[in-house]
């Protein structure tokens, strides 16, 4: 059994920032209890360039993901700088595999304003945290939430997603709080003692 | 996303259906997918869903003929069509034919959120709707008698009326329209309501154990009488008699009946004291009692004394109009009692009940419905699954001419139309002008 099951890991992939991880390392230890490894970058995936429409697939990222060498960590998220998709969708700000090990967040849409102004680099990073955690939240099988705060909540634009909480709601806690102890008795714990 | 809901993804692309698929569940809905039409109305038989998402282009059957195929055999399912901006004109026609929205694919992302507000809220409506008709179903329901055809019409106008009253009723109808419920029905509504109902099929009790079991006995007023019993006239006290197939009693229990019925007094059997009684009475027949007070076979002086008011439950066969009605009824019913999920029956089964004769009437229909959900897998009843019900032989036979048979079917549209000629007209796809010209011809007359 790996000792770094229960530790989460942070994948840049591209040219990420260097704040941009360091600030979802933050918020996964804060809101998961969790310690997180920041991994070296790895290359833009452009094995999944779709030509037509000028994106990245998603699916094609966490499919290759799954190939690679990053066994010894239960959960792994990668952070990108490219615009990402999933078929039936234009876009999407994150992609995860409900209850499995692969969540994406990128970070190309978050650095647009609604209204086309410019927003901080805090609030750039406030909303990548919030995509972070919300897909992190589905690789612990927290399914979306109807508390339109919660960071459970589904966002359908930038609009929505500031609009929400950088916080679980209660009932989105204790089942994330669940979820987590049972994966940490399955894959043993890291090492930190902690309880949500 | 407020209602948890059954949501089916109809796309022949695995990556559509796989996306859509995970999204869904995402949202803690129930979902499935179907990779061509033919599948999800395979699945839509066996499991109710709330909304299928359509892809318009499929293979085989696309997703226009599941959209039609579906409102008209589910038309509570709530379908969304997906299409691509090549097909505009598709997604036209597809809202026209019933589709409750339809998206571009690829979709925005808050597309799908607002296209999911909008069937909540479509859902919301819908229940609501329920409600109301509901409220309606009640109009045509009266103490679960159900029809919605004029002569059923005039009977929930005339129970609260008679109810009112203190008379005699003699309920005439064939076996199986419902004499009893009717019965029930003015009990309920009338002023002893708060006394009891019996009710006593006088056709299944030999003449001897009726008498005992109206009248009562003293202990050892016969042979077996081992104890003193109240007969029926004395424990309905208050409340109301109901005696159904009255027209089965001997002449010498009409005449006891008839003293009853005149002194409001009885007799215990192997008594001498009288007793006061104080009941409403309520028969029913089925034979045609005038006929055999003609012929001498039923007293003529108890005849008038229980036929003080008249109410004629017409067979099913002259309000097919309420067949619809009915099998909604019993299809509800025995869905719930047997917890399978059996909510729809295809219009061809719906005419092939509705062309039956139901000499049983409605108990007949009834026990038709019970069975055919009892042996259905599916969820829609065909005509296949109402094969046991053979036709009349004046339907089946073979030996009628067509002339014949032209009469009768015109005969029968007259009839269930109420003699419109307008409507009758339209029915049978012929103008006013040949169906005067026929009903003079057959010298067709209405049947009372």
């Amino acid at each position: 059994m790996s000792p770094k099951k229960g530790c989460i890991a942070v994948v840049p992939v591209g040219n990420v920032p260097e704040a941009a991880l360091r600030t979802v390392v933050a918020q996964i230890l804060v809101h998961f209890n969790l310690p997180a490894d920041i991994l070296s970058p790895l290359e833009n995936p452009e094995y999944a360039f779709d030509m037509r429409r000028r994106q990245y697939n998603a699916a094609t990222i966490i499919k290759t993901f799954e190939s690679m060498p990053f066994r010894e960590y239960g959960k792994v998220l990668a952070i990108l700088n490219v615009d990402i998709f999933i078929p039936i969708f234009t876009h999407v700000l994150g992609e995860a595999q409900e209850g499995g090990r692969y969540a994406l967040a990128s970070m190309f849409r978050l650095r647009k304003g609604p209204d086309g102004y410019s927003p901080s680099m805090s609030n750039i990073l406030e909303r990548l945290a919030k995509v972070a955690l919300h897909e992190l939240g589905h690789l612990f099988e927290v399914v979306h939430c109807a508390d339109d705060k919660c960071i459970m909540h589904f966002s359908g634009n930038l609009q929505d997603l500031d609009a929400i909480n950088l916080n679980f709601c209660s009932y989105c806690l204790r089942y994330l709080s669940e979820s987590i102890q049972k994966d940490l008795k399955r894959y043993g714990n890291p090492g930190n003692d902690r309880r949500l | 996303m407020d209602e948890k809901m059954r949501i089916m993804i109809v796309d022949d692309e695995k990556i559509v259906r796989e996306s859509l698929y995970h999204w869904f569940k995402r949202s803690g809905h129930v979902v499935e997918t179907a990779a061509s039409g033919f599948e999800a109305l395979e699945k839509l038989e066996k499991v109710a869903f709330d909304v299928l998402f359509v892809d318009i282009k499929m293979p085989q059957m696309d997703g226009i003929e599941v959209l039609r195929r579906v409102k008209e055999e589910y038309p509570d399912t709530i379908v969304i069509i997906m299409t691509a901006y090549g097909s505009i004109e598709s997604a036209v026609e597809a809202m026209k034919i019933g589709a409750s929205d339809y998206l571009l694919k690829p979709f925005k992302p808050d597309q799908l959120t607002l296209a999911i507000a909008k069937i909540t809220r479509q859902m919301k409506l819908t229940s609501k709707y329920r409600y109301v008709k509901g409220l309606l179903d009640e109009i045509t329901r009266f103490d679960n008698i159900i029809g919605q055809s004029r002569a059923m019409q005039d009977i929930f106008d005339l129970i609260p009326e008679v109810a009112q009253t203190d008379s005699s009723i003699l309920i005439t109808g064939e076996t199986g329209t419902g004499k009893e419920l009717v019965a029930k029905a003015i009990h309920a509504k009338s002023l002893r309501s708060k006394g009891p109902f019996i009710a006593i099929n006088c056709g299944a009790i030999p003449d001897t154990l009726l008498e005992s079991e109206l009248f009562g006995h003293e202990k050892g007023a016969f042979t077996g009488a081992d104890r003193a019993r109240k007969g029926f006239f004395e424990v309905v006290s208050g409340g109301t008699l109901f005696l159904d197939e009255i027209g089965e009693i001997s002449t010498k229990m009409q005449v006891d009946l008839l003293r009853v019925l005149e002194e409001r007094k009885v007799f215990r059997i192997g008594d001498r004291e009288t007793i006061d009684v104080d009941f409403r009475l309520i028969t029913s027949t089925r034979r045609d009692l005038p006929t055999e007070v003609a012929e001498g076979d039923f007293r003529e002086d108890f005849f008038y004394r229980i036929n003080v008011i008249t109410l004629k439950i017409p067979p099913l066969r002259k309000r097919k109009d309420d067949i619809p009605l009915l099998v909604e009824h019993f299809l509800d019913k025995y869905s719930r009692e047997t917890t399978k999920r059996v909510d729809h029956v295809t219009r061809e089964a719906t005419e092939f009940m509705k062309r039956y004769d139901w000499p049983g009437n409605v108990r007949e229909l009834e026990n038709a419905i019970e069975r055919a959900v009892v042996l259905s897998k599916k969820r829609t009843l065909g005509v296949e699954d109402f094969s046991f019900l053979i036709p009349s032989p004046a339907v089946r036979s073979g030996a009628r001419t067509l002339k014949e048979r032209e009469k009768d079917y015109i005969q029968e549209v007259l009839e269930e139309n109420d003699w419109n000629v307008t409507r009758s007209a339209a029915v049978l796809g012929i103008n006013r002008v040949t169906l005067h010209k026929m009903i003079k011809r057959y010298n067709l007359q209405r049947v009372q």
